[in-house]
């Protein structure tokens, strides 16, 4: 099978998810037996395609046109239209950003191609590739398929695969210019000022150790204490809805359905009792450790570790205990 | 920025009808029939489905719909006369039985009697249904506006002009955040509110134009969760009815069990809000509903699917409220459409939506859509099934004021007697004027139920299970007037009812610092309208919140 992993980049710098696809890719390439492409698309990114060809990969592409150098889903479908054409890949990957919601799903029916978009894994049965992808908010996951000749196209949910998993090759691997052709009147809209979302002063998804207090915390006035914690652990502090909604600490550091899914190597619940709610967004997580008093909370059905106790008593200690062994 | 200040764009519509449920549908669709038929026979003036636009608040059609369902087909085979061969119909009703319950038996009742008796009816999921009656209203070119809830009513005078939609992309605090978009000023020759039961527009047209019906409304509480149970063990089609536990004799209401296509199962518990506890729990009671052993055996080792709840209009015809006025017309739950001795409102919703249909083409043909030409619809109602079916019935729920066997008493008397009873008409209460107070030192509220995970939930898990979704950067769309009668008159006359009315854990008394206060998780709302209803001091006002929030009751 010939993947290709399309990867984004905006002005220059990478979109993280980028390598996190790319693990995937060089994972699924591993399984089938495949040959493993990567593309930059954009203007000026030939530094990044040389980035891309240290990775255990067959080749790169190098997508480049002047109209590609701001993100428009008319240049962009046309550009990749063409470039697929010419690499002639079986699967195309894409990290499931805001920018390839909006274009690839219009690449792929302008080929008269199914896209499976958001997913979170993957699995080879029988030589057959099928992909996993969430339902009902994460409470069940439906196995997706592709019929008919490919290419086929899919997107991965961020943090579905982890970017430190890439693989570096033996050697470089060569990078291909692909030349477009792309005319100014193809490109029917006209890129404005790129939209600030509200402020993002924390990326939960990218921190590798969460420190979650829940309603447990019972005061703003011991935030600090939990916030020293995560420090301590070189973590973010994060927190269960009730804590954002009283204004303990800003919304975009909530956890759970209604705010960020994360998947950090540890996650520390202090004091969540753990509804559903909040389970769904950090379930992921790769060891959950529950601190809480109550013997019976559900955080503990998730957790790897429980203490049941104070975390009054807890945190303290194990914050000194850090320092002491860091000093 | 106050809202004086917005510029907001205008559109001008013939028909805006809020509210994409039965009601609202069937007199989108009817018209756009009837104009239809207009236009081929060549009448003037030249009129065009185009114009009617109908505003839905929920993420897709059919997501905000709660019911049973028994459908009885007699509203749906005159607005769809071939509907059997493309609607979404689960099951047709192939036995029916109603059960008195104690705590530990069930007794079948020898006879099922008559207002519960279901054959020539389907099981249905009220979603899946009006989401093909969406299909229906889209394709006969009517505009279907999802995402967008009539925040308020534009009056010219006493005269409804059409709704003002929710602003879009303002922050807690009511500021625009960047994604501010102002709502629409939609206007219309005439304004339908459909908004099904307490309606927040209705709410404040019937009270501003004096609309109000002879009696107050009377509402349920109806909670419901669909489940996936193991093969066998009820017959799809199957429609269980029953009284007694775990509602006291003091309490109306009534459960149900109906067996679905593909195993699954729809239960649900109506419990009448005009108890007189004020710590009665119904989602609790719910819960322990399922645990009976007449229950249980059809429902454990399945899995819990979906969950929700919603108010609905018992009160019947007394306490319909006028359903005109100028420029505007009130049709389905919103307007009290709806038979409580049958527990069926979808048949009565669609012919109401229907004989709206049909006042409107005449008001569209002259042009005068004031309240006296308006007014036929009143007539027209009167001269149709809907007054002959809720005529007999009209003091069916006041009977019950004192209790199930008083009810029943009642009941028997009016059926002998064409609706008379004992008492003709039957007056009623709010049902908030009902709670009785906390004794002075009574002892604290036992803690929350929290269920075991399997068969009986917490109330956050089954918020989770409704798919409830809002922005949570939003202003509050729950309006508490003041927030100091919570902790100082509330907390000692009646405990907070809010925190034991409310199926969705939105209602919370926290104490921080010693102080108790009113917390508001208005992000866990599944949008039932309870607290608007239920809420002893009457301050609680429920107001849509930005569209598209809300629960997902896909296949409820």
């Amino acid at each position: 099978m010939k993947i290709l992993v399309a990867t984004e980049q905006f002005a220059g710098a990478w979109n993280k998810t980028s390598w996190e696809t790319l693990a995937a890719g060089q994972q699924i390439a591993a399984e089938t037996n495949g040959h493993l492409a990567a593309l930059v698309i954009g203007k000026g990114v030939a530094p990044l395609a040389d980035e891309l060809a240290s990775a255990k990969l067959d080749e790169v592409f190098l997508v480049e046109h002047d109209l590609l150098a701001t993100y428009t889903p008319d240049g962009f479908k046309i550009a990749l239209a063409q470039a697929i054409a010419e690499a002639k890949p079986d699967l195309v990957l894409f990290p499931h950003t805001y920018q390839v919601r909006d274009f690839a799903p219009q690449l792929a029916a302008s080929l008269g191609k199914g896209m499976i978009g958001d997913c979170v894994g993957y699995r080879v049965e029988n030589g057959r590739l099928i992909f996993v992808r969430q339902m009902f908010q994460g409470r069940t996951a439906a196995d997706v398929s592709f019929e008919g000749a490919g290419p086929w196209f899919a997107s991965l949910q961020a943090g579905a695969f982890r970017g430190d998993n890439v693989a570096r090759g033996a050697a470089k691997a060569p990078v291909k210019r692909i030349a477009v052709k792309l005319e100014a009147a193809q490109i029917r809209t006209k890129p404005a000022e790129r939209f600030q979302e509200t402020k993002q002063a924390v990326d939960l998804t990218q921190a590798p150790v969460l420190v979650a207090v829940g309603r447990g915390i019972k005061a703003p006035e011991n935030i600090p204490l939990a916030a020293q914690l995560a420090k301590a652990l070189g973590g973010e502090l994060c927190a269960s809805r009730p804590i954002c909604d009283e204004g303990w600490l800003p919304m975009d550091r909530q956890v759970g359905s209604s705010g960020q899914t994360v998947a950090p190597k540890l996650y520390l619940a202090l004091g969540i009792s753990g509804a559903i709610q909040h389970v769904v967004g950090m379930k992921g997580a790769r060891t959950i450790v529950a601190i809480n008093k109550d013997e019976h909370a559900p955080i503990f059905e998730v957790a790897d570790y429980g203490i049941v106790g104070d975390i009054f008593e807890m945190i303290p200690a194990v914050t000194k205990e850090l320092e002491n062994t860091k000093a | 920025m106050s809202p004086e200040s917005i510029e907001r764009e205008r559109l001008d519509a013939d028909v805006l009808i809020v509210g994409a449920g039965p009601a609202g549908l069937a007199c989108a669709l009817h018209l756009a029939n009837l104009i239809r038929k207009h236009n081929e026979s060549g009448a003037q003036p030249p009129l065009s489905a185009d114009n009617i636009y109908v505003l839905e608040k929920a993420r897709e059609p059919g997501a905000h719909q709660l019911s049973g369902a028994v459908l009885d087909p007699r509203g749906l085979s005159e607005l769809v006369p071939d509907f059997e061969k493309h609607a979404p119909l689960d099951s047709p009703v192939t036995d029916d039985a109603a059960y008195f319950l104690t705590r530990s038996r069930a007794w079948k009742f020898p006879i099922t009697p008559p207002p519960l008796r279901n054959r020539g009816n389907y099981v249905v999921s009220l979603n899946r249904l009006v989401k093909w009656m969406a299909g229906l209203v889209e394709q006969a070119s009517v505009n279907l506006f999802t995402q967008f809830a009539g925040a308020e009513i534009i009056y010219d005078g006493e005269t409804v002009a059409g709704v003002i939609t929710e602003d879009k992309g303002r922050d807690k605090d009511g500021k625009p955040k960047e994604n501010f978009t102002p709502g629409y000023e939609l206007r219309a020759k005439v304004t339908v509110l459909a908004e099904g039961p307490r309606g927040s527009l209705t709410k404040d047209l019937v009270s501003r134009l004096h609309l109000d019906g002879l009696n107050p409304q009377a509402y349920a509480i109806g909670i419901k969760e669909l489940w996936e149970v193991p093969a066998g063990r009820i017959a799809s089609g199957a429609v269980w009815h029953t009284m007694g536990w775990p509602l006291d004799s003091s309490l109306h209401g009534g459960g149900w069990l109906y067996g679905m296509r593909e195993n699954r199962v729809s239960v649900g518990l109506v419990a009448s809000l005009e108890y007189h506890d004020p710590r009665f729990d119904p989602h609790e009671a719910f819960q322990r509903y399922k645990t009976h052993p007449h229950l249980r055996r059809v429902l454990e080792g399945g899995t819990l699917v979906r969950f929700g709840a919603k108010t609905i209009p018992e009160g019947g015809w007394y306490s319909m409220p006028r359903p005109y006025a100028d420029g505007v017309l009130l049709i389905g739950d919103s307007a009290s459409f709806l038979n409580g001795q049958r527990l069926k409102g979808i048949h009565l919703a669609i012919k109401s939506g229907m004989l709206a249909a049909e006042t409107i083409l005449e008001t569209l043909r002259t042009g005068d859509a004031s309240a006296r030409t308006l007014s036929s619809f009143q007539k027209k109602v009167d001269e149709s099934w809907i007054k002959k079916e809720l005529w007999p019935v009209r003091n069916f729920h006041q009977g019950f004021e004192h209790g199930l066997y008083a009810g029943l008493f009642n009941t028997a008397l009016q059926m002998v007697t064409g609706g008379r009873g004992l008492v003709d008409p039957m007056r009623i209460r709010p049902g908030y004027e009902e709670y009785h107070k906390l004794a002075p030192g009574a002892p604290a509220a036992p803690p929350r139920f929290a269920g075991d995970g399997k068969l009986t939930f917490d109330r956050l898990t089954d918020v989770y299970h409704s798919g409830t979704r809002h922005e949570e950067d939003q202003p509050c769309h729950l309006h508490v007037a003041d927030t100091n009668i919570c902790a100082d008159r509330c907390t000692v006359e009646y405990g907070n009812p809010c925190q034991y009315f409310c199926p969705a854990a939105v209602y919370e008394i926290a104490r921080t610092a010693g102080a108790l206060r009113l917390k508001i998780n208005a992000s866990n709302c599944v949008h039932c309208k309870t607290c608007d209803i239920a809420d002893p001091y009457q301050i609680i006002t429920w107001v849509p919140p930005e569209g598209g929030g809300g629960p997902n009751y896909e296949g409820m």
